[in-house]
């Protein structure tokens, strides 16, 4: 199966599956990936904290990265995925020029994801963030290879 | 040859598609304070297919009306007419905005939705700042890209050299006008000039980019500046150029706006893009 994740919104999968995300701008795209089990899992944040809309939250929690992380792992750990071996990955979280600091909602989305990840003593292993740049998330779950796509020019995360 | 660039640009924007009569008809009515409901529904009666959308979109979520609408009569008395006009020309301009956009990398649908996200954050973000803008805030801001249509051809033609010169960190239309000469916001505004639109739709497109250019502050131009920028960072319509703007600290001094408002607003456009989207694409 091919999963597209659209803005607020995650999907998990497994082996022969793949799961994309167009169009990162401030967003927070972060893959988890378990490369014995083979299974894994893309989330879509848009912003930081559920607190500025928790009705919101309630009805989508991938809309915030403090309440979508958490259901990214729960769900990937109920498919077997093991919290020692997961290689968690994250792109996006851009802004636009200047240093209007209202408009640092990229910066913001990371901050948080990066408490959230040291309070649960879970490392990230690679991070593409930042910049002016838009991006789309290729994740193959055979391989747990993850590309992004960005200016026309796609790497390797 | 820049000149030439822009002489081809320039002939670009002439032969554009001409505005939809009826959208015209009823364009020349926002401007008229004795419009009624009755002469509305006088040009959309030769208009079925028009009508159709209209109380489409007028029943969907993002109104939120309590009862179904079947007449345009009846939408008149519930959202008002001007905001019924507004609608209209949403219908009218679906077809045009939602082709693919070469050079920004936008695929088919892509413009349009982003369009319709900046009308609705544009209106979420008058709201929640408690600003009064004009009537015309949704048609403005979905209007504010409509340069980028024509534009676009050529951006691609000269992506490379654009791409260089944004690079330096200047601002992706500030680019568009040192590498071809024009920028899709002033093409844009001669579209609609050309579309006899009021002025300060024009305007509004004009300055999307640069509010502070604006020769004399405008709520409008404020809103839609910011607006625009806020849905290109949550995802919608981010193109080639991703977020190579800048945002104006002045306008937002200008509008009070805080980082809770913008947030707020956020959290709120994305339900109602969809709910709006919908219901053009159930045509």
């Amino acid at each position: 199966m091919r999963y597209v994740v659209v803005v607020a919104d995650m999907k998990v999968g497994k082996k022969e599956d793949s799961i994309v995300t167009y169009a990162l701008g401030s967003c927070l795209g972060l893959t988890v990936y378990d490369p014995v089990a083979q299974v894994g899992g893309m989330l879509h944040a848009m912003l930081p904290l559920s607190k500025i809309n928790p009705q919101k939250a309630k009805a989508n929690p991938f809309m915030f990265v403090d309440t979508g992380v958490p259901e990214l792992f729960k769900k990937v750990y109920s498919m077997g995925g093991q919290k020692a071996r997961l290689i968690v990955k994250a792109a996006g979280c851009g802004q636009p020029l200047g240093k209007n600091e209202m408009f640092k909602i990229g910066d913001r989305n990371y901050t948080i994801l990066k408490k959230l990840l040291w309070k649960n003593g879970i490392l990230l292993n690679a991070k593409d963030i930042g910049g002016t740049g838009g991006r789309t998330v290729y994740f193959d779950l055979s391989t747990g290879r993850t590309i992004i796509s960005s200016k026309g020019l796609e790497s390797e995360l | 040859m820049k000149q030439t660039k822009l002489l081809n640009i320039l002939a670009k924007v002439k032969s554009f598609p001409s505005m939809p009569e009826a959208a015209a008809k009823l364009l020349k009515l926002l401007d008229n304070p004795d419009a009624t409901a009755a002469q509305i529904g006088q040009i959309l009666r030769y208009d079925p297919g028009l009508t159709a959308n209209l109380l489409r979109l007028t029943n969907s979520a993002y109104f939120g009306l309590p009862c179904q609408v079947g007449s345009v009569n009846q939408a008149v008395v519930l959202l008002g007419w001007k905001k019924l006009i507004q609608l209209v020309m949403a219908s009218c301009v679906n077809a045009v905005m939602g082709k693919p956009v070469p050079g920004y990398d936008l695929p088919a649908g892509e413009l349009w939705r982003h369009s319709i996200a900046v009308s609705v954050a544009a209106e979420g973000l008058a709201k929640e700042l408690k600003v009064s803008a004009s009537e015309e805030i949704f048609t403005a801001a979905l209007l504010h890209d409509v340069g980028k249509l024509v534009l676009g051809g050529f951006v691609k033609g000269d992506l490379e050299k654009i791409e260089t010169e944004a690079s330096r960190g200047i601002s992706f239309e500030v680019a568009e006008h040192m590498v071809l000469g024009t920028d899709h916001t002033e093409v844009g505004a001669q579209i609609l000039k050309n579309w006899s639109f009021p002025p300060a739709l024009v305007n509004a497109v004009r300055w999307h980019h640069d509010p502070d250019s604006a020769g004399k502050t405008d709520t409008l131009v404020d809103i839609v500046h910011v607006a625009n920028i806020l849905c290109l960072m949550i995802g919608i319509g981010v193109g080639r150029e991703g977020l190579c703007y800048e945002p104006s600290p002045l306008a937002t001094k200008r509008l009070g706006l805080r980082t809770n408002d913008l947030e707020m607003v956020a959290s709120r456009t994305l339900q109602y893009v969809d709910d709006l989207c919908d219901v053009f694409e159930a045509k």
